[in-house]
């Protein structure tokens, strides 16, 4: 495509008055051309509005933040937030215990001395690295990964009514997750107790409670097994 | 209400796309029509117009805070809508130039912010505060945001590209006026 080397004429008019040849400009008076396509311009936005307002279907009831947020009760000094280079400060400290709500109001526990290594994941439903992320953990999970003696639970924190994918239980169960979710509360108060900076984010529990690793952003599916195996390994 | 924008919003994308394609066909035969040639600033004028006030409906109205890509699309778009607008009402088809330019622009920074919505995990960790890979809008199963804005710009340079063509195979390559297909004769 070549540039156009004199552009400056009007193509409706072969006469084309001096002034507006010098400056580039031409007749600005409305010719019936241009009439004709005002009308069809709005012929067509009016037709799109319609077609949108007829073939959409307003979603109905939805449930709020504080219909899906848990309530939690912590035990424990909050860890140093994940920092993005060097050393994770928070290597060997003891989690907070966390105690909360699953979707279904059962009871579940996250840090603390239970005998067997955590994997946890602070999962955000509207985070699309997340939404990346939650079929490879599933993939992984059915494909056997997740070695014995080793939890694996995930947090659905960042809750916002307002972003896609709400609420947050219909995309685990889209996606065919089984596996235990803890209910962040609507601050999410969990998140910021464990360090957290951006989602997806890991955290690794020793046996003892103690954080053995920590991971901000997508992990790598060839990279989970590791992830577990650190869990196990130091427990 | 959103829903309903959004669908109106995809289906005038849809409509750009034929239109966009039409001028590049034009462009390429180097043949325009008169039609278009009238009225492709006017319609370049109509899309910034559209694109502006949809990004503005989705900020201050939905409630989809900006994210650094979108700022540096709206750099591009907002002025096209003065730049070609003045351009149609003067019929200065010069405009291609800039118009072209801050098109090429905008759509760079779509095409990037398309990249990284499709691959969100090169991006690092969400910042949970405002991604650029969120995905505010999907309609029709592609159309995004930093879609509709690429569909945006390129339309809007392929309009100017399309004026700017008519007028010069009317005075360089085509002295009796046969490229413009249907013009009437003086």
């Amino acid at each position: 495509m070549t540039p156009p080397s004199n552009p400056k004429v009007p193509a409706t008019s072969r006469t084309t008055r001096p002034s507006a040849r010098a400056t580039g400009a031409g007749d600005a008076r409305p010719t019936r051309g241009r009439i004709v396509f005002g009308l069809v311009a709005v012929a067509v936005i009016g037709f799109a509005a319609l077609i949108a307002s007829l073939s959409v279907r307003e979603a109905g009831s939805v449930l709020d933040v504080s219909d899906v947020a848990g309530s939690v009760a912590i035990e424990g000094d909050p860890l140093i937030p994940l920092l993005d280079e060097g050393a994770d400060p928070a290597l060997g400290a003891a989690a907070p215990v966390v105690t909360g709500q699953d979707f279904d109001g059962s009871e579940v526990v996250i840090g603390g001395a239970s005998g067997r290594g955590q994997v946890i994941v602070f999962l955000a439903s509207w985070c699309p690295v997340c939404e990346r992320e939650l079929p490879e953990i599933v993939r992984f999970v059915d494909g056997g990964g997740v070695p014995e003696g080793v939890d694996l639970v995930a947090v659905a924190t960042g809750l916002d009514a307002s972003r896609p994918n709400w609420p947050p239980q219909d995309w685990f169960e889209r996606e065919g997750f089984e596996g235990t979710v803890l209910r962040d509360d609507a601050v999410g108060t969990v998140a910021a107790t464990y360090g957290l900076q951006g989602t997806p984010y890991w955290v690794v529990l020793d046996a003892n409670g103690r954080v053995v690793g920590r991971v901000g952003g997508y992990v790598e599916p060839s990279d989970l097994g590791g992830l577990f195996e650190l869990a196990l390994a130091a427990g | 209400m959103t829903p309903v924008i959004n669908r109106f919003l995809g289906l005038l994308a849809l409509v750009a796309i034929l239109v966009a394609l039409v001028a590049l066909v034009a462009i390429v035969r180097r043949r325009v029509p008169v039609w278009l040639a009238d009225a492709a600033l006017p319609l370049a004028t109509a899309v910034a117009l559209v694109a502006t006030l949809g990004s503005l409906y989705y900020s201050e109205v939905a409630g989809y805070p900006p994210c650094t890509l979108c700022w540096y699309q709206r750099i591009a778009m907002y002025p096209l809508v003065v730049v070609v607008g003045v351009a149609a009402l003067r019929r200065d088809r010069s405009v291609w130039l800039p118009a072209t330019i801050l098109s090429g622009i905008g759509a760079a920074v779509s095409v990037w912010h398309l990249f990284i919505e499709r691959n969100p995990q090169l991006g690092g960790a969400c910042d949970p505060s405002n991604p650029c890979a969120i995905l505010w809008v999907r309609e029709f199963g592609f159309l995004t945001i930093p879609t509709m804005a690429l569909i945006g710009f390129v339309t809007i340079a392929l309009l100017t590209l399309a004026a700017a063509t008519a007028a010069r195979t009317l005075t360089t390559d085509d002295p009796a006026g046969d490229a413009l297909e249907g013009q009437d004769r003086p």
